[in-house]
């Protein structure tokens, strides 16, 4: 594993990664943040792949790319009047400061430590091998998964949903809404009825009658 | 130069540095999360690195250990996110500098 197709390989995934990360730091725009985000995840996939665990790539795509970052997008959607600024706030020296200091510790004990290591044969079969012991010795908290993504789902549907009294308020709001639309869409269907009683409905309690009737003739 | 364990356990590292700091440093909530997520990769990574590396036969535990470390990540980031749509709900703000309610 010493071809040069492989070195360029890694040195291209960690660029993107490490770039990708580096991007949401300095992006101005959260929405940006969350597409550099994206290349990110995408870099790790790859970097999966170069370690042979092609199952787990796979996985890193569907989940990480496709519905996470789909989520996030959601949650920024769903902020209208939130300001979509991504800057940094008053923790950025100290932040930086422990950044540095966990970098360096952790990169010196990888890079110091005799770790012994030889990259072993790669894992034939992996997906088959992984659901064959999800069902088998991991039976148990493949269970417990399961229960704690249904229980999230519940209680993030729970939190997100709207009290019945907002409901109410919610639906008469868009009723009302709706109902002015559909004066709108009469008003500018029938224009003719309008305008040849222009005079008497100008003079009614609908103002916006005379643009209306304007654009529909 | 060949490529071995170092050098992913040193790009898991500097990856995790980075999710840290922006973990800390983001003032939007979303922001937070990403540096949330980011470390997660980290340590999937440096996981998935050793398992490839590692002189026991423990590949296939690790790629299942990945799987479950995902999936408790997907929950986590669903919940979080309806948590940031309550407080925005609440607060019209998702700025963690301004959401000071249990501030003394």
């Amino acid at each position: 594993m010493s071809s040069f197709g492989f070195h360029l390989a890694f040195w291209l995934l960690a660029a993107m990664t490490v770039g990708g990360a580096s991007m949401i730091i300095v992006s101005r725009n959260l929405i940006h943040a969350v597409i550099y985000l994206v290349i990110s995840m995408l870099g790790v996939a790859g970097l999966y792949l170069t370690l042979s665990a092609d199952f787990i790539a796979v996985v890193q795509v569907l989940i990480y790319v496709g519905a996470i970052s789909v989520l996030m997008l959601f949650a920024i959607m769903l902020t209208p009047r939130a300001e979509r600024d991504n800057s940094e706030t008053s923790l950025k020296l100290p932040a930086a400061a422990v950044m540095i200091l966990l970098l360096t510790a952790t990169v010196f004990v990888a890079l110091d430590t005799d770790w012994g290591a030889v990259r072993q044969a790669a894992l034939a079969d992996q997906a088959r091998l992984i659901g064959q012991s999800l069902i088998r010795e991991y039976v148990l908290p493949f269970e417990i998964g399961a229960v704690l993504l249904t229980a999230a789902l519940v209680g993030a549907i729970a939190l997100a949903r709207r009290d019945d009294e907002d409901a109410a308020i919610h639906a008469q709001s868009l009723q009302a809404e709706a109902e002015g639309a559909a004066d709108d869409v009469a008003l500018l269907t029938d224009p003719p009825l309008v305008e040849v009683e222009a005079a008497p409905a100008g003079a009614g309690p609908t103002g916006s009658t005379s643009p209306a009737s304007e654009d529909g003739g | 130069m060949t490529i071995g364990l170092e050098e992913y356990l040193a790009l898991g590292a500097l990856l995790f540095s980075l999710g840290f700091y922006i973990a800390l440093s983001k003032k939007n909530a979303v922001g937070v999360l990403m540096g949330v997520e980011l470390m997660l990769n980290a340590v999937n990574l440096t996981l998935i690195a050793f398992s490839r590396f590692s002189t026991s036969d423990v590949t296939l535990s690790t790629q299942v250990f990945v799987v479950f470390i995902i999936a408790v990540a997907a929950a986590e980031v669903a919940v979080g996110l309806a948590l940031i749509l309550v407080v925005y709900r609440n607060r019209q703000t998702i700025n963690v500098d301004r959401t000071t309610l249990l501030k003394g």
